[in-house]
């Protein structure tokens, strides 16, 4: 019992999702899977994404929660070998993928601190959606409330100091090496 | 009807001058208007009744050949997103996934500490982590997503089985990290700094994170306890073998399967290798060599022989990276690999080498934390007996020095300032010594307060001489004479056992206790 109990422990693993901007209105997407202390498993990062002046007009507000969480969110999860047995994201667009993955989607609440929109859409949110996890307080999607609890039964494998904003800024720093050595690449005819 | 000219003209000149305006009377010829109206008259052409006559307006459709068109079919058209990825070593126990099974609600959980919500105060005062930086000649791209993506020093230490005796200082998680990601490094860190330390927990991450399997540690023959008593303290997991005893012994250590660390002297690892022959030889992944500078002169037998060692990764770690001259770090650039053979890079040349490949810190910027060292000069009076010693050994001297005339050297000179300094110690006939009065009354204060006392002599005769007169305080002698299987249960003593208040060292070992 114990040796699986420890067995289960050892097969935890968290991913950490984000997307970056660059240039205008190009988004690009990473996801990376560690084990239960921190240590990386498998990245994967998507090709950037920039929509046209037409797709921009028709979903307007709805447009970049589609290519966070439906476009670059699902093609990571579709691509990643080790799938992750939840996933932290530090863009709220990014929840959306929880309505296309059997997976918990949940968002950092510290990174909304930066963001004023964000902030102000917090006061909505109930504590049913808050869950902690280490040092940092995530929330969930709103139409999986099932998720709190799975997430806090990972939650108690993890260490209480544990910093799990950390993995989404090297995600962040991976993306932009990324992007930076791709464009620094010259191009072969 | 046009305007009468005449009127209009003298008006004109009225407005335009200014004058009184003169009236017709006032003329002598006529001035009468004459009508220039034409007459007009409509010629006769037989049409002029259909001119007066309403015209008819009919409409017709006329079919323009425009159309408008709609788009109902319109479907957002996105191209499929590619993605990019890397897999660590260590992912290779997560596959394939597991599902995580409904059981898993059975398994007993651990109470959560509350957590108050608004502690950002301490979040903000945690002391900032160590990200591992790729190095700079890492150029393909999963190389530095590599070292981007590892956690931060702090957090891949403190989380896992691998236990630090003590917190590492900043410069020292800096140093690590360094060394983590350097194939070639030189680390010229201040003595004290703990470079064997970082050298010893980098090798240990290495070798956890399977990016090395076989290493070997060259050192000068006396710190090989000193490496040993380190790697039990900042690494007791892994297995270090040292290679000793006769040539057959060392052999078969060397092809030793499954070791992770070989450790030998300079000596053994010169007269070894040139007995191998080439292809016997044993590969490694990383080669340090501790006190770097023993290979400073490139045409030496040690630095051709330490050249020639197959390996992967190269570090160097010297506090004294250049002793003379900036030529000598040339040598140590070429085991680094990071020239070419024979190569001889200008003083520009070394200095950007150095900026890539060398890391140093003093000190003074690195140990800011940290106390100053307190250096406290006394001057002692000699005692009487002494003092007699003294000027008679000095006025003989000087006598003898003068016989000698044009015999006379500076070693003569240097052999009688060290006969006074010995006297300065101690009377060799009364052994009244005021340096050991003071000594023994330091010491009584540092032994009543738990303390301990290092004291070190430049001749071992002084340090058996003191070890006699200072049995009150359970002295240890450690110098040059004491073999080395003796060496480390001396300084196991003095380190764990109250009742050692003193060790009496010569100079010379001054770096093993460092």
């Amino acid at each position: 019992m114990a040796s699986g109990s420890k067995e289960r422990k050892e097969q935890i693993r968290l991913g950490f999702m984000t997307a970056i901007e660059i240039g205008e209105r190009s988004f690009v997407g990473g996801l990376l899977v560690t084990d239960r202390f921190g240590r990386p498993l498998e990245f994967q990062c998507t090709t950037p994404v920039k929509p046209n002046r037409t797709q921009e007009l028709l979903y307007g507000p709805t447009l970049v929660p589609f290519i966070l969480g439906e476009l670059l969110g699902k093609a990571l999860m579709d691509r990643v070998s080790v799938k992750p047995s939840l996933v932290m994201t530090s863009r709220v667009e990014m929840l959306e993928l929880r309505t296309k993955v059997a997976v918990p989607i949940i968002y950092d609440e510290a990174c909304s601190e930066t963001d004023t929109k964000m902030a102000e859409s917090q006061k909505a949110v109930s504590h049913e959606q808050k869950v902690r996890i280490g040092r940092q307080t995530f929330r969930t999607h709103e139409d999986f409330a099932d998720d709190c609890s799975t997430v806090e039964r990972i939650s108690q494998q993890l260490s209480d100091d544990a910093n799990m904003h950390e993995p989404l800024e090297r995600v962040g720093d991976a993306l932009r090496e990324t992007m930076s050595t791709v464009t620094a690449r010259p191009r072969v005819a | 009807m046009l305007p009468d000219q005449g009127h209009l003209q003298r008006s004109t000149l009225s407005d335009s001058y200014d004058v009184p305006c003169p009236r017709a009377a006032d003329f002598p010829f006529d001035t009468s208007p004459v009508g220039l109206s034409p007459a007009v008259d409509i010629f006769s052409s037989g049409a002029n009744v259909a001119l007066n006559r309403w015209p008819s307006i009919e409409c017709h459709r006329v079919d323009a050949g425009l159309a408008v068109w709609t788009v109902p079919s319109w479907k957002p058209g996105w191209s499929k997103v590619h993605t990019v990825g890397l897999a660590f070593p260590e992912a290779i126990e997560f596959l394939p996934p597991e599902e995580e099974k409904s059981d898993d609600q059975s398994e007993s959980v651990r109470p959560k500490k509350e957590k108050p919500e608004g502690d950002a105060d301490a979040e903000k005062t945690r002391p900032k982590k160590t990200r591992l930086k790729p190095p700079s000649d890492a150029l393909s791209l999963e190389d530095r997503l590599f070292y981007i993506l590892q956690p931060p020093l702090e957090t891949m230490l403190a989380g896992q089985e691998l236990i630090m005796p003590f917190e590492p200082f900043p410069h020292q998680y800096e140093g690590i990290g360094w060394l983590f990601s350097q194939e070639a490094a030189l680390l010229a860190d201040e003595m004290g700094l703990g470079k064997t330390m970082q050298m010893i927990t980098a090798v240990r991450l290495l070798l956890r994170g399977g990016q090395v399997r076989r290493i070997l540690l060259v050192c000068p023959k006396p710190l090989i306890p000193n490496w040993q008593r380190e790697f039990r303290a900042w690494a007791e997991e892994l297995p270090v073998v040292t290679v000793e005893g006769d040539t057959a012994r060392r052999n078969l250590i060397w092809k030793m399967p499954g070791v992770p660390i070989l450790m030998t002297n300079y000596e053994v690892m010169v007269r070894d290798m040139e007995a191998m022959p080439e292809e016997e030889r044993p590969k490694f992944d990383l080669v340090v060599l501790d006190e770097a500078q023993r290979i400073k002169n490139r045409d030496s037998k040690t630095a051709v022989v330490t050249r020639d060692l197959k390996r992967k990764r190269s570090w160097c770690l010297t506090g004294t990276p250049i002793e003379n001259r900036p030529e000598e770090l040339v040598s140590l650039f070429e085991f680094l690999k990071v020239v070419n053979a024979r190569a001889t890079p200008d003083l520009r040349q070394l200095s950007k080498l150095a900026d890539q490949y060398i890391l140093r810190r003093t000190k003074d910027i690195a140990m800011k934390d940290m106390p100053p060292r307190l250096d406290r000069d006394a001057y002692l009076e000699l005692s009487p007996a002494q003092k007699y010693a003294y000027t008679v050994a000095e006025k003989e001297g000087v006598v003898q020095l003068n016989d000698m005339g044009d015999q006379v050297t500076v070693q003569h000179v240097f052999e009688l300032v060290l006969r006074l300094k010995q006297i300065t110690n101690f009377d060799p006939l009364t052994n009244e010594s005021s340096k050991l009065d003071r000594l023994v009354a330091d010491m009584e204060e540092i032994a009543a307060s738990g303390g301990k006392a290092i004291l070190f002599s430049q001749w071992t005769k002084v340090l058996d001489w003191l070890a006699v007169r200072l049995q009150q305080f359970n002295p240890l002698i450690y110098h040059g004479g004491v073999p080395n299987k003796k060496r480390e249960p001396i300084l196991a003593k003095f380190k764990e056992d109250p009742s050692k208040h003193i060790i009496l060292m010569s100079y010379g070992d001054r770096k093993s206790v460092v």
